[in-house]
């Protein structure tokens, strides 16, 4: 089980990971998360708008309201080319760090 | 199937702080579509009502939580685009557009007078009107870029003749204090031709320049 504050720092490269290969809503975002990584990463309502929002803010997604399949309004959420940017740092960022951890803690592979 | 909707509404109350209250409502909108559909496919993968119940409402998390980092999230992004959209789009319009002027009396480019000979009246720079609009376009294009809207796009290419105009409301009645000798009248005739040589005139040139801007259509960017 991962604690929340771990879960907290993931949840940017997490959301840019999973809109990487097209626009999905809110919900979307939190089911591919959790689907991806095998459940162990499952965000709160509370974790993940303010999140989205900021990010949109930032120029990093662009969010507009569509109609979903089952023709109910869904506010969806794309890439953008700066949020695009943002992904390869962010991933050399965190290979950093698990470099680094499995240096001091010994951590290793599952 | 419960009210989603009115759950949510019930938990997040309104929204203080001007975008997130003017979002209030798309926000509940989108939070609760979200629990509906987290409730939906618990229901449909067997999870009995209240158990399903039960686990969405722990997939909200904190309510207050949540309220207070909307807020914040919202007021961060207010202010990025007012300095985006407005404060910088402003900035520069004012440095080009009386950095036109300068360059204009340098050249010697000479006024013109609504009442030649009289102390008061209206001073046109003909040549600085002219390139005021597209100093506003620029201030158009950049706000716009930004992605501002409508007076929002105005404001900011109307930021050198509101501060001109603030300028001279405030010396207004420090002229009564300073130049006690003038007549009330030629003090209000002075400020109403200053007004309209350096605020009115100018605010038209610097709108309709924003406003022909806003008539270009943009062309798709080509990606190679």
């Amino acid at each position: 089980m991962i604690r929340t504050e771990l879960k907290r720092g993931t949840a940017e490269l997490a959301i840019l990971s999973v809109l990487e290969n097209g626009p999905l809503h809110g919900y979307e975002i939190g089911r591919r998360i959790e689907q991806q990584s095998g459940g162990a990463l499952h965000y709160t309502l509370a974790a993940l708008y303010p999140l989205l929002y900021r990010m949109e803010n930032r120029g990093w997604l662009h969010a507009e309201w569509g109609t979903g399949q089952n023709g109910k309004r869904r506010r969806s959420y794309r890439l953008l080319p700066r949020g695009r940017k943002m992904l390869k740092p962010m991933r050399a960022e965190w290979a950093d760090l698990f470099r680094a951890l499995r240096r001091v803690a010994k951590v290793t592979h599952a | 199937m419960p009210d989603w909707r009115a759950y949510v509404r019930d938990r997040l109350g309104s929204l203080s702080g001007s975008r997130a209250a003017e979002e209030g409502d798309d926000v509940a909108r989108e939070l609760s579509a979200h629990l509906e559909e987290f409730h939906a496919a618990l229901l449909a993968n067997g999870t009995p009502e209240a158990e399903a119940f039960s686990q969405t409402c722990a997939r909200a998390g904190n309510w207050q939580e949540l309220r207070r980092e909307i807020i914040s999230a919202k007021q961060e992004g207010t202010m990025r685009d007012r300095i985006r959209q407005i404060w910088l789009p402003g900035l520069i319009t004012f440095m080009a557009s009386y950095f036109v002027l300068c360059l204009l009396q340098r050249v010697g480019a000479r006024p013109l007078y609504s009442h030649p000979g009289e102390p008061v009246g209206v001073i046109f720079y003909l040549p600085w009107l002219f390139l005021l609009p597209l100093v506003g376009a620029i201030a158009g294009y950049l706000s716009r870029r930004a992605q501002g809207d409508g007076w929002r796009v105005y404001l900011a290419s109307c930021v050198p003749v509101l501060a001109l105009g603030a300028l001279f409301l405030v010396l207004f009645p420090v002229s009564f204090i300073v130049d006690k000798q003038v007549p009330l009248q030629t003090k209000v005739t002075t400020l109403v031709a200053l007004m309209a040589g350096w605020v009115v005139l100018p605010g038209i040139a610097l709108c309709t320049g924003v406003a022909l801007q806003g008539l270009r259509k943009r062309q798709p960017i080509r990606r190679r």
